[in-house]
């Protein structure tokens, strides 16, 4: 027997990288701007999703990605609303990687899309290390998950690029300082925009609205150039 | 937990290179990972075993070299975070949390870009072979 060193220099994360870009290339190609909303289990994503989508489909051709584990409740929230919606079960899997997105665009006729939002699996830990070729990183993290949640779980808030405490109506009832999670989060990340939400301000869901629109301007902006 | 779907990958490619090099036996799986990942390595190497139960790889022994965080900020540093300050500071509660403290510039102390300490490298393979190479 002869032993032999074989160097392979293989970046594991990378063959998901690559297909996040690709993916990226083919939404800049048709100007659609995409969001990848990340968040724990019950943090409510999928409602300020519903919000949004109630609003921007009137304005622009809305389609969602649905992550999920195996249930399809989620997807059938968006469905009623009258949108294109793609359930993406992963199966065991905890998050939602550029593979699945990119078979899920193939469903896409993105000629006449405008905005897609992907719903990641519901974790806090996962979704981080897996680009999806989205343009926007969000990050939900409600009140009720208590206010050390942000500093548990550093590396999604450290790579948001838009960070969003909801639910912050029912702060008081569950005794959680939302402005500390505002300042945790920016201790980790301090130009990431951050909004409090509840579903019961609409003012509130404005702001999380507009910043959407405001990136589907910017998409349609640059593919006109 | 998503270690299982990662040693899966890890799996298929370091088989594919024994094999590709006439392997009889794999002996060791040299990872080099990011201190900034979400990966951990008890877990992947033991999820690496199951999977691998009945291949050439299947006493395989993990050896993970652990990559510090890099950065790059607008100021024109670039660098690796000092590890020797890791640990120093007794407040923070997590390593993690240390390291995330560590990606200021130690120029001018701005939030720096990470530019590495992200990753997951299969870095090489030691095989056994009969065969001369």
């Amino acid at each position: 027997m002869l032993m032999h060193v074989i160097h392979m220099g293989h970046d594991v994360f990378k063959a998901n990288d690559k297909i996040a870009e690709k993916n990226k290339t083919a939404l800049d190609k048709h100007g659609v701007f995409s969001v990848n909303v990340m968040g724990a289990i019950g943090s409510g994503k999928t409602t300020l999703i519903e919000e949004a989508v109630r609003y921007l489909k009137e304005k622009y051709r809305t389609v969602v990605i649905a992550g999920d584990v195996i249930a399809e409740m989620d997807a059938s929230r968006f469905r009623k609303l009258g949108v294109q919606t793609i359930p993406v079960n992963t199966g065991k899997e905890c998050h939602l990687d550029a593979k699945l997105v990119e078979k899920a665009l193939d469903e896409i006729d993105l000629d006449n899309t405008d905005l897609l939002i992907i719903e990641n699996v519901g974790n806090l830990i996962c979704p981080v290390d897996f680009k999806l070729g989205e343009h926007l990183r969000v990050v939900v993290v409600s009140v009720t998950e208590g206010d050390d949640i942000i500093l548990k779980h550093p590396m999604i808030f450290k790579t948001a690029e838009l960070a969003v405490i909801n639910k912050v109506d029912i702060a008081h009832a569950v005794d959680v300082d939302a402005e500390k999670m505002r300042d945790d989060i920016l201790s980790l990340n301090p130009d990431v925009p951050v909004i409090l939400t509840s579903k019961h301000d609409w003012e509130s869901l404005e702001t999380w609205i507009s910043f959407i629109e405001l990136g589907i301007g910017r998409a349609q902006e640059t593919q006109r150039k | 937990m998503h270690e299982y779907s990662i040693a899966c990958e890890i799996f298929e490619q370091v088989i594919a290179t024994a094999e590709a090099h006439e392997a009889q036996e794999v002996r060791h799986v040299i990872l080099k990972m990011g201190r900034l990942a979400h990966t951990n390595p008890e877990q992947l190497s033991f999820c690496f075993k199951a999977i691998a139960e009945g291949s050439i790889a299947e006493n395989a022994e993990f050896i993970v070299e652990m990559i510090p965080p890099s950065l790059e900020c607008e100021c024109g540093y670039t660098g690796t975070v000092d590890e020797t300050q890791i640990g120093k500071d007794g407040e923070l509660q997590s390593e993690l949390l240390e390291y995330i403290a560590a990606l200021e510039c130690p120029v001018c102390g701005k939030n720096a870009r990470i530019t590495g300490g992200r990753e997951l490298i299969i870095k090489s393979i030691d095989i056994e072979t009969e065969v001369e190479k």
